[in-house]
This record gives structure tokens, C-alpha cells and sequence, in this order.
């Protein structure tokens, strides 16, 4: 095609197959390569976009959860159980250090300063200049924050950050501690209120997704940033009274110390009408705002553990024991304390009436048992009418009556009073829950249908008449036992009252709810009547340790020994226990404490009579003022000192002959220029007052004796020697034979004259001492 | 644009003496369009490196890569301006001592040169590197175009067409072997074969070569677990997504999210460290994913038309010569671009080729500049009417 023009030139021109094989190439590597290359663009970037889009983005996006506020949890009052606020956290960006040449060391000095840490290790953290991201403290306080953030700007430094967070802040530390629970460092909630109504708490937490690099830092320049609104957790209104609260674990750490209580304690306190928990508490408690602490006990085993996997052991074993709710999640057999539930299904039933009268020679022979069961009274109570029974906490007495009953109509009692639910199979060991709106509920467990009923053997049922050989949960006793006294309707227990939107506005309120009525109005109050005789009567009630002056209070004393624990060990342990309510003809409120192997060296006789018994009068005496209930006058009360100022001594000393009260004076004047103690102090009969005439008081305070132990009378006496006086909760029915179980102020207090020490005092005649 | 060559006194007697006329201006505006969006790329695909790496090279200066890679853009152009000045018969003389001079700067890296990543592929002087291998691409095309025309006629035997061009590769060969630089290898002996095919060697020959080599495949593959590995990381990169196959699985993410559209320029995610060689081998990946399939195709079609107008001025360059060198140099630009996209989209296996005007590197874009502006030499020289 040019051969012509090339061969003008010296230079030979390009032939045809040259020509020809450049345009060959031509197609190949100017056409044919590049439509490959575009298919193969169209089949990725079109057709899989999708599938790639999606990986891509699940590498690149960050989820960063955002700030959805946690609900707070208010008591019955509207006081603050737990509440959120937002913290910061401190961290480091050693890249950042590294590239603006920041100082390491100011860094971390200051920082060990401020937030209280180990030097060397901010400067290790400081110095990983791989990484944009250190942490180095969770969660500090608002101040530290503070100071850090002005450290940071005064050197404008770039490496040290900080990010928001959130942490749960408990104003009252351990008041309550099993009921409200906590949340972990992650936000959840982990045990209690918290952990059960989480959700609602927690709300949904918003969450902004970023694009990060692959060092999951923020883009430079991101232009993708999706936030996802969040919604605030609710706030939960609970049924607990901080104030009763405070008074059951004021009592309930007393009687620990006093009985030297080996494995904890718990009690709870129930509107008996609506099944509300006013208060549960289980020892040893623990700080919610440092949940992770142990006891100094605890922590000096541990700090003794030989290897420090035997150490973290420990620690473990110890955090999961001061965290058990044991008013929930401990069973236990009752004992004589579900006497009140025999008698309730037998006076229903008609099986007994207020007529019936029981034989006590000391032991029963049950049908199926090889030996008769004993009465805790060796002697026998001889013969008893129902009330009798019931205050002397006769086993004979009531084995009798759950024979009465019968088994099968014995266990439908147990169903409906919420201790079992039947399955439909006759074998199987049976158990159940109240469903209380808490994390951590234990089930009871009962003999099979089959077993129970079996016609042959009726050991189970006449043991299980008086509380042995099933076990249940104290929360479960209380709940049966308040439908008992509450006129026959079983409420199901709860906690959580109402649940409040972020604004204030009720998202959810709970009414009380009956489960069923097991019981008729009479028969309930039949049981109320015989229960306050168990309390009231001084004479032959064995609660009568519970009593107060001034109010009504029914009740019934449980002592159950742990047979498994005897039958595999030989040693012999006792949960004592009382369970009381008030006031005892309209009831309110139930208490039930329960006392978990006291020690037999704490020189008070082991039985819920001698040991609990004192524990929910003394908790009641508290409870019933705060609750608008006024004593009633009573004629074994104490007398109110009159007021002799300015009288001539003859004056005063026949007012106070008039009042039953004894005087000595200081002085020499003729009228009365003082008196201890002030008028109107009440105080105990006969005790002495001193009159001064012309003289003044003294200011020096005196050492208060401890007077557990001594009678009523002796302890009026000793007082009244150091110019104090006394008065007593209890009835005082016999002044010489009733003791102090506790004082108001311990002994060794540096106490002014003329105080007046308030005492509770124990029934401690020897018929009382027994296993009941 | 009208150059008068004349003044270039010296190099007349090779070439007749007629005035020499003006470059292409496609050609050469192409070469602008592509190079100004190619430093573009590299300041988008190379800042977040450059800001995440205070302790490296970059010292966290985000504009790093693309001021030099700018400078030498600069230096490029000048570069190639001047190569088109110069007259077709300049590089015909000079062709075989270029070559030696490359193949004595082969035999120095091996030595003396740049260890990075267990290979040595770079000579360095100061701070300024080269890759010998980009100089021997062009010593192969302008010395076999040489030698195709000074063998003229005697091409179809083996001892002319065969035994001194297949000599001179696996000379070159041999010593790319020693850094070691596979891709680079087959891009010479790509090359070396298309100078052939275009000199007019027997079309038999190239079948058993092509045969040779896809035995010798099978062996390496055989022996060699590692190519084998290769092989498999290429069929299902998503079995080693974090290990092998991260490099191609990563580059697999950011085109395929760029969908149609892209995410926009600057918008890439994928370049903030999550894929390797971003502004360097792997940067048509970023392409794909900020500018989406429209801008890739553009930028492919682009390519395309450079490479086809690279082609036209071959086939109206009036000397034999002439025209080798610029199918030469135009196939040279199809091959890298092609493997390059190729393995980005893992259409072949995955080594490391870099992509012309676009990938990070200065003395490799001043030699391609310096290619172009052989082109746009020999386009001066093209008959402007060729009568059928």
C-alpha cells in the first residue's frame, strides 16, 4: 500500500505484514483487552455490588452504642435506690503522643497524680506507640474528670482523651442490696430489680455507626454517619420502704451479733393485704456501689489462700455468697412456723374447731414411722384445747391434726397455698415459685404425690404437720402465711410498683394481684385470734418474746433443725425463725426473720422463741410508729414521771407515791430545783428518781453498763444508780423474771444523767426452753 | 504546534531531510488527561497512609505522596516534551548502547541494589530510586526495532530471528530472575515476543513458544508450592481473606462497593489502611470505589483510545523503525494497564504491577512520559495522506 513513498527514502518503509500485524496487535491490545476488562468492572462493581458492599461495610462501620439513659429505681416514698450519671473514661493515644511529640512523662505523671494510679504503668501504656488506643481509667469521678480535662487543654495535648460513659451509683450502698442488685461494667444488670427488669431499665441504647480505618478510629474526613435514636430506659417505683428497710437490717444485724449467727440471716416484710415487699434483706449484705468487695473476713481468708488460684477461688465463692438473696433463694424446712398453714387447711376444713382438744403425752405413733414422733416437751403438754395447741406449739397436738385432715386434702392445701404445683404425674417430686418480679428465685420441693397420700405410711404427712421434711422459701412462707391472716386471698409478691416513662408519665402500673382464695374470711380470722394469743398470752404463749406494749401482734415461732446435715455430718444445726404480724386484728404488715445456725455459745438458749421471737418485736417497735399506728395505754406499761419543779419536797415526794415511784434527793433546799428525769420521761415502776434541792444536775456523763441478761427490776436498779433510767418495749409482765434481750444504746456509751434507755425484754422461765 | 527540527543539527543525515511537522495533539492531550487525573488519584488514594504513619517516611504529612508525585508529573512532562523533540534517528543510534548501559544496570542491582519486601529491584542515588526493569522495557523496544531492521529479510531464520532476540531476553530475564521480579519478567518477554511478531517471525515459532511456556507453568506448579498457593489464593481469595487473599480480597471490597456511581471522589473507605499498595499497585482499586464503574470505564476507555491512537501514528509512521517503536511503546502501555486492572479485579492472579500515569512511583512516571514523548517524536514524522 506504500511500498511507492517508502522507497523515496533511504530508510525501507513499513511492508504489508508488518502493517497487517500492527493492526493484529491494535485489535488485541487496544479492543479486545480493555472489553475484558470492562466485563470484568460490570460483573463487580454491578452485578456483585451488593455482596461487596455488605463486607465492606461490616469491616468498616463501627456500631458506638450511644447514651441511652438508665432508668432510676425509686423506694415506695420516691427516695433513690440507684441512679445513672454520666462519667468519663480516660484513655490514651500513643500514636497521637508519638506524632506531636508530646511529653510521656508529664503524661504520666500527672495522670498517676490526678486519677491515683501507678506511674510506670501510664508511661508502658503511653509508650505502645502502635496503638491509638489506651485504656487507662474506667468510669472516674466527676472532679478527676475535671482536672484531667484541664490538664489536657493546658497543654492542649492531643494524646489524652476522654469519651463518655455511664455509671450506676447506689445512694444508700448495701440498704437493699439483694433486692435492688447491680449492673456489671458492661451495663447489665446482673442481680435483683436490676437484673430482672433490665430490659425496661436499659432501654434501647442509640447507637451511631461510623465508618472507622483499620485501626478503628474515626475516618478523617467521614462523610457517613448514621445515628440511630436510642430510646431511655424506664424508671421502676418499687414497693420497698427505705425506712423499714433500714429498721429490719438495723435488727437483723444486731440479732446477728447478739446470737453470733454463723451462716446469715434474712427477713422480709410483706403487706399482707396486696403481697407488696416493703423489705428483704439476707446477710452478710455487700456494697452495691463496690459489688465486687468482699467482707474484711473474706478478704483476710483470701489474702491467706496458699496460690493465687486458690485466692481467685476464694474471692469467687466469697462474691457469689454475700450476693445470694437467702430470703429467696435459700429453702429451708420452716418447722413449727407452718403450723399456722395445718392449722388453717384443719380449721376450713372443719377438721378441728375451737372446741377440739388435743392429748399431749410427750410423743405420737404415726401409722408407717417405727419410732413415735416426740413433742419438743419430753414431759407432754397434757391435754390442750385448740389454742393451747397452737400457743404451746405442741407437735403431738398437730400431728394429730394433719392426720385429721388427711393426706390428700393436706397436699391441696400445700397447692393452693402456693408450695407445689401437680404436674398430672402422681410420682414425680413436685416444687414451686411465688413468680416475684426478682432474678434468683429458688423453688420449693415436696414428696410425690404418691409418697405424700400413700395410705401405709403417713410419717410424711404427720412430720410435714408441723413444717419438717419439704423444704420451701422463706418467701414463700410468708406469702401463704399473710393469706392466712389477710382474710384467705394468696396475692402474688411483688416488688416493682409502676414503671415511669423518661417524662414522668406511669408506663405500666401494677395492681395487686389474688391468686385464688384458699381460706374464708372466719377462718382467717379465727387464725388471727389464735395467733395473737401465741404472742399476747405471757402466761403459756411461746412468741410471747415478740410482744410490745401498746400493740396487737400475732405470730409463731419456728425452730428446724437441718436434718440432711445431721444425717451426713452428725452435727446438729438450726434455722430459728418467728414469723409476726401486726397489728394483729386488721393486719398490715408480716415480718418473717429467719436466723441461720446460731451459735450454741452465745449463752441464749437456740429457738425462735428465746432468739428470733425478740428480733421482730423489736423490728415492729420500730416499724409500727413509722407507720401511723399509735400504742394503745396498757396497764403493764410504764409510768409517765411527773413534773415537781417548784414544788416543797412533801409536794413532790406524794406526787410521785401517787405515781408508784421511788426518789432520792441531793441538796438541802426545800423546794425541788431539778429532777432526773425530765417530766414526762416514761420510765418503769418504782424506779428512783433524784430530786435536787437547790442543786444543779451534774454534767459529767456516765459509762452505760451493759444489762443484757439481768432481770427488768435489776436492770432498773443499776441504772437508776448511775442517774439513768429505763423503760421497756415489752409488756412487763414479771418484772423479776423477764431479762433484757438488747438495750437502745450500747453498752459503754458515754450517756448524760436523766437518760432514759429504752430496753426489750425475753421471757426466760424454763418452760419456755424447748425446740418449738 | 509546529517544531523545526532542522536546528537539531547532527541527527539529519539518518532521517531525510524534510521539515519535521507537529506531535499529535490527541495523542498528547490523552497523555495529559490521564496523567492530570492519575496525580489526582494518588493525592485521594495516598493521604490517609501518608497521615497515619507519623513514624514512618511520611512523618504524618498527608500530602506526602502527591507533592513528589507531582513534581515529577512536572519533571515528566518536561521529560517528554523534550523526547519529542528529538529526532527517531537519536534513539536509533543510541538504542544499543542504551541497552547496554541497562543491562549493566541490571547487574548492579543484584549487587548494590535497594532490598524492599525480599526483593532488590531499586537502585538508589540519594534519595532518588530506580527500577532498572522500567529502563530495560524500552531498551528491549527500541533495540529489537533496531535489530528487526537491520536484519531485514532474514528474520524468518533461526539464527537471525530467533537466536539473537531469545539471546538478549533471557539475558535480561535471567537477571530480573536474580532481584527477583516476576512480573516485570513477563512483561519483557511479553514485549520482546510482540517486537517479534511485528518484525515478522514465523508464527510457528510463537506456538511453541507459547507451548514452552505453558509447560514450564505446569512444572513450576507442580514443584513449587508457593506459585501453586498463588494459584488457589486467585481461584478463592475468600478461603485466606486474612492472610493471603487479604491484598485482593480488600481491593475485591473497595471496587465492588464503588457500584455504579462511587462513593465520590475523596469518599473511598477503603483506602483508610484496610487496603495494601493503595496508592501504588492497587490504586485503580480506589479508582473503582470513589468514581464507581462510569469513571473507571472512562478512565479504562481513555486508556483505550491512547493506546489506539499510540497505534494509529505506528501505522502511518514512514520508517520501519519508527513504526516498531511505537506498537512497540503502545503495547508496552496496553500489557501494564491490562495486567494491572486484571489482577485488581482478580482476573488473573495477583503480582505486583503498577499502572501507568496512576500508580506512586517518579522515575517509573518520568520513563513512561519519556515513552510517550517518543511517540509524539515519531508522530512528527507521520505521513500525514497516505494514498491507498
Amino acid at each position: 500500500m506504500s511500498e511507492k513513498l517508502n522507497q523515496k527514502g533511504p530508510v525501507p518503509g513499513p511492508d504489508r505484514q508488518m502493517l497487517r500485524r500492527t493492526l493484529f496487535l491494535m485489535a488485541v491490545c487496544g479492543v479486545a483487552v480493555f472489553l475484558a476488562l470492562l466485563a470484568r468492572l460490570w460483573k463487580i462493581q454491578i452485578v456483585d455490588h451488593d455482596f461487596y458492599q455488605q463486607l465492606a461495610l461490616s469491616q468498616q462501620l463501627r456500631q458506638v452504642p450511644g447514651s441511652a439513659a438508665r432508668g432510676t429505681i425509686y423506694d415506695a416514698k420516691g427516695n433513690v435506690l440507684a441512679v445513672s450519671a454520666s462519667v468519663d473514661t480516660v484513655y490514651l493515644s500513643p500514636a497521637e503522643i508519638e506524632l506531636y511529640g508530646e511529653d510521656k512523662e508529664l503524661i504520666a505523671s500527672k495522670l498517676s497524680e490526678i486519677l491515683d494510679l501507678d506511674y510506670e504503668e501510664i508511661l508502658e501504656k503511653a509508650s505502645r506507640t502502635g496503638s491509638w488506643y489506651v485504656t487507662v481509667a474506667r468510669k472516674i469521678e466527676r472532679e478527676q474528670a475535671e482536672l484531667v480535662r484541664a490538664f489536657k487543654n493546658e497543654y492542649a495535648l492531643r494524646g489524652v482523651r476522654l469519651e463518655a460513659d455511664t455509671k450506676r451509683y447506689y445512694p444508700n450502698s448495701s440498704l437493699a442490696c439483694h433486692l435492688i442488685g447491680f449492673v456489671g461494667t458492661d451495663n447489665y444488670g446482673l442481680e435483683g430489680i436490676e437484673a430482672r427488669y433490665d430490659e425496661a431499665l436499659s432501654g434501647t441504647a442509640g447507637r451511631s455507626l461510623r465508618a472507622t480505618n483499620a485501626f478503628g478510629t474515626d475516618l478523617l474526613f467521614s462523610q457517613f454517619e448514621e445515628y440511630l435514636p436510642g430510646e431511655d430506659g424506664l424508671s421502676a417505683v418499687t414497693t420497698i420502704d427505705s425506712t423499714i428497710q433500714f429498721y429490719v437490717e438495723k435488727q437483723l444485724r444486731q440479732a446477728v451479733e447478739d446470737y453470733d449467727i454463723q451462716n446469715g440471716a434474712g427477713a422480709i416484710a410483706m403487706n399482707v393485704n396486696t403481697g407488696a415487699v416493703l423489705a428483704m434483706a439476707s446477710l452478710d449484705g455487700y456494697d452495691l456501689n463496690h459489688f465486687l468487695d468482699v467482707s474484711e473476713e473474706a478478704r483476710a481468708e483470701i489474702e491467706a489462700a496458699e496460690s493465687p488460684e486458690e485466692a481467685e477461688k476464694l474471692l469467687g465463692a466469697a462474691q457469689i455468697k454475700q450476693w445470694r438473696n437467702k430470703a429467696l433463694s435459700d429453702t429451708y424446712e420452716p418447722g413449727s412456723t407452718f403450723k399456722i398453714i395445718t392449722l388453717a387447711m384443719a380449721l376450713e376444713e372443719g377438721a378441728v374447731n375451737s372446741e377440739s382438744s388435743f392429748y399431749c403425752g410427750g410423743s405420737v405413733s404415726v401409722p408407717g414411722r417405727t419410732s413415735p414422733i416426740r413433742c419438743w416437751k419430753s414431759g407432754g403438754h397434757g391435754s390442750q384445747n385448740l389454742t393451747q395447741a397452737v400457743q404451746h406449739s405442741c407437735n403431738a397436738a398437730f400431728v394429730n391434726i394433719g392426720l385429721r385432715v388427711g393426706a390428700e386434702r393436706f397436699y391441696q392445701y400445700c397447692e393452693a397455698f402456693g408450695f407445689l404445683n401437680r404436674t398430672g404425674d402422681p410420682d414425680e417430686n413436685l416444687t414451686a415459685v411465688t413468680g416475684i418480679d426478682l432474678a434468683g428465685e429458688s423453688g420449693s420441693i415436696w414428696w410425690s404425690e404418691n409418697t405424700f397420700c400413700s395410705e401405709k405410711n403417713l410419717s410424711q404427712l404427720a412430720a410435714a404437720s408441723f413444717g419438717q421434711t419439704f423444704t420451701i422459701t422463706p418467701l414463700q412462707l410468708i406469702t401463704a402465711v399473710s393469706a392466712c391472716v389477710n382474710g384467705g386471698n394468696l396475692m402474688q409478691p411483688y416488688v416493682v410498683s409502676e414503671l415511669l416513662n423518661p417524662d414522668g408519665s406511669t408506663a405500666y402500673r401494677r395492681s395487686p394481684a389474688a391468686l385464688r382464695q384458699v381460706i374464708s374470711g372466719e377462718t382467717s380470722e379465727k387464725i388471727r385470734e389464735i395467733l395473737e394469743q401465741v404472742v399476747g398470752d405471757p402466761k403459756e404463749g411461746t412468741g410471747r418474746n415478740a410482744a410490745l406494749s401498746g400493740y396487737r401482734i400475732g405470730g409463731k415461732t419456728g425452730t428446724s433443725e437441718k436434718v440432711s446435715l445431721e444425717a451426713q455430718t452428725g452435727e446438729k444445726q438450726y434455722i430459728v425463725s418467728f414469723i409476726g404480724f401486726a397489728p394483729a386484728d386488721r393486719p398490715e404488715i408480716a415480718l418473717l426473720v429467719f436466723l441461720d445456725t446460731p451459735s450454741n455459745e452465745s449463752g441464749i438458749y437456740v429457738s425462735g422463741g428465746q432468739m428470733a421471737a425478740p428480733v421482730v418485736g423489736k423490728m415492729f417497735a420500730d416499724i409500727l410508729p413509722y407507720m401511723g399506728f399509735e400504742p394503745e395505754e396498757s396497764e403493764s406499761a410504764d409510768i409517765s414521771v411527773p413534773n415537781l419543779t417548784k414544788l416543797s419536797l412533801e409536794m413532790a415526794a406524794s406526787r410521785l407515791e401517787e405515781a408508784k415511784l421511788r426518789y432520792r434527793t441531793i441538796g438541802g433546799g426545800k423546794t425541788v430545783t431539778g429532777q432526773l428525769p425530765a417530766p414526762g420521761s416514761r420510765i418503769a415502776e418504782g424506779t428512783e428518781i433524784i430530786i435536787y434541792l437547790g442543786a444543779a444536775p451534774s454534767e459529767d456523763l456516765e459509762t452505760l453498763p451493759d444489762l443484757k441478761g439481768m432481770s427488768y427490776h435489776e436492770a432498773r436498779d443499776t441504772l437508776s444508780y448511775y442517774g439513768l433510767y429505763i423503760s421497756s418495749l415489752s409488756p412487763v409482765t414479771d418484772p423479776d423474771k423477764q431479762t433484757v434481750s438488747s438495750q437502745s444504746l450500747p453498752a459503754g456509751t458515754k450517756t448524760a444523767h436523766g437518760a432514759v434507755i429504752e430496753v426489750a425484754l425475753v421471757s426466760r422461765d424454763d418452760a419456755m426452753l424447748g425446740i418449738y | 504546534m509546529r517544531y523545526d527540527s532542522v536546528r537539531l543539527a547532527g541527527f539529519s543525515a539518518l532521517e531525510p531531510k524534510t521539515r519535521r511537522g507537529g506531535f499529535d495533539g490527541p495523542f498528547f492531550l490523552l497523555v495529559l488527561l490521564l496523567l492530570a487525573m492519575g496525580v489526582v488519584m494518588v493525592l485521594s488514594a495516598s493521604f490517609p497512609r501518608a497521615y497515619y504513619d507519623p513514624g514512618g517516611v511520611t512523618g504524618g504529612d498527608a500530602a506526602y505522596y502527591f507533592v513528589r508525585q507531582f513534581v515529577f508529573a512536572l519533571l515528566g512532562l518536561g521529560a517528554m516534551l523534550l523526547a519529542s523533540r528529538l529526532p527517531m534517528g537519536f534513539y536509533r543510534r543510541y538504542a544499543l548502547p542504551f541497552l547496554a548501559l541497562t543491562l549493566v544496570l541490571l547487574l548492579l542491582v543484584p549487587l548494590v541494589g535497594v532490598k524492599a519486601n525480599g526483593s532488590r529491584r531499586w537502585l538508589g542515588v540519594g534519595s532518588l530510586t530506580l527500577q532498572p526493569s522500567e529502563l530495560a522495557k524500552l531498551a528491549v523496544i527500541l533495540s529489537f526495532s533496531v535489530l528487526i531492521c537491520r536484519f531485514r529479510g532474514r528474520m524468518r531464520s533461526f539464527r537471525w530471528g530467533v537466536l539473537p532476540f531469545a539471546g538478549l531476553l533471557g539475558l535480561i530475564v535471567g537477571l530480573l530472575v536474580l532481584e527477583p521480579h516476576f512480573s516485570a519478567s513477563i512483561i519483557i518477554i511479553a514485549i520482546g515476543g510482540a517486537m517479534l511478531f511485528l518484525g515478522g517471525l514465523g508464527l510457528g515459532w510463537f506456538a511453541s513458544a507459547i507451548g514452552a511456556a505453558l509447560g514450564g507453568l505446569a512444572l513450576l506448579l507442580t514443584f513449587f508450592p508457593y506459585a501453586s498457593e498463588r494459584i488457589n489464593t486467585w481461584r478463592d481469595p475468600f478461603s485466606s481473606a486474612s492472610d493471603e487473599g487479604y491484598q485482593i480480597v480488600q481491593s475485591l471490597y473497595s471496587i465492588g462497593s464503588g457500584g455504579l456511581s462511587g462513593l465520590g471522589l475523596g469518599g473511598s473507605r477503603q483506602k483508610f489502611l484496610y487496603l495494601p499498595e493503595e496508592h501504588n499497585d492497587f490504586i485503580f482499586s480506589v479508582v473503582c470505589e470513589e468514581l464507581g464503574f462510569i469513571g473507571a470505564a472512562l478512565i479504562i476507555c481513555l486508556f483505550a483510545l491512547l493506546i489506539l491512537r499510540g497505534y494509529w501514528i505506528a501505522l502511518h509512521c514512514r520508517s520501519r523503525f519508527s513504526l516498531l517503536v511505537c506498537a512497540g511503546i503502545s503495547t508496552l502501555l496496553a500489557i501494564q494497564v491490562f495486567l494491572n486492572v486484571a489482577v485488581v479485579t482478580n482476573l488473573v492472579p495477583c503480582t505486583g504491577i503498577s499502572l501507568p500515569f496512576f500508580s506512586y512511583g517518579g522515575t517509573a512516571l518520568l520513563i513512561q512520559l519519556g515513552e510517550m514523548g517518543i511517540i509524539l517524536s515519531a508522530s512528527r514524522d507521520m505521513i500525514t495522506e497516505r494514498k491507498e
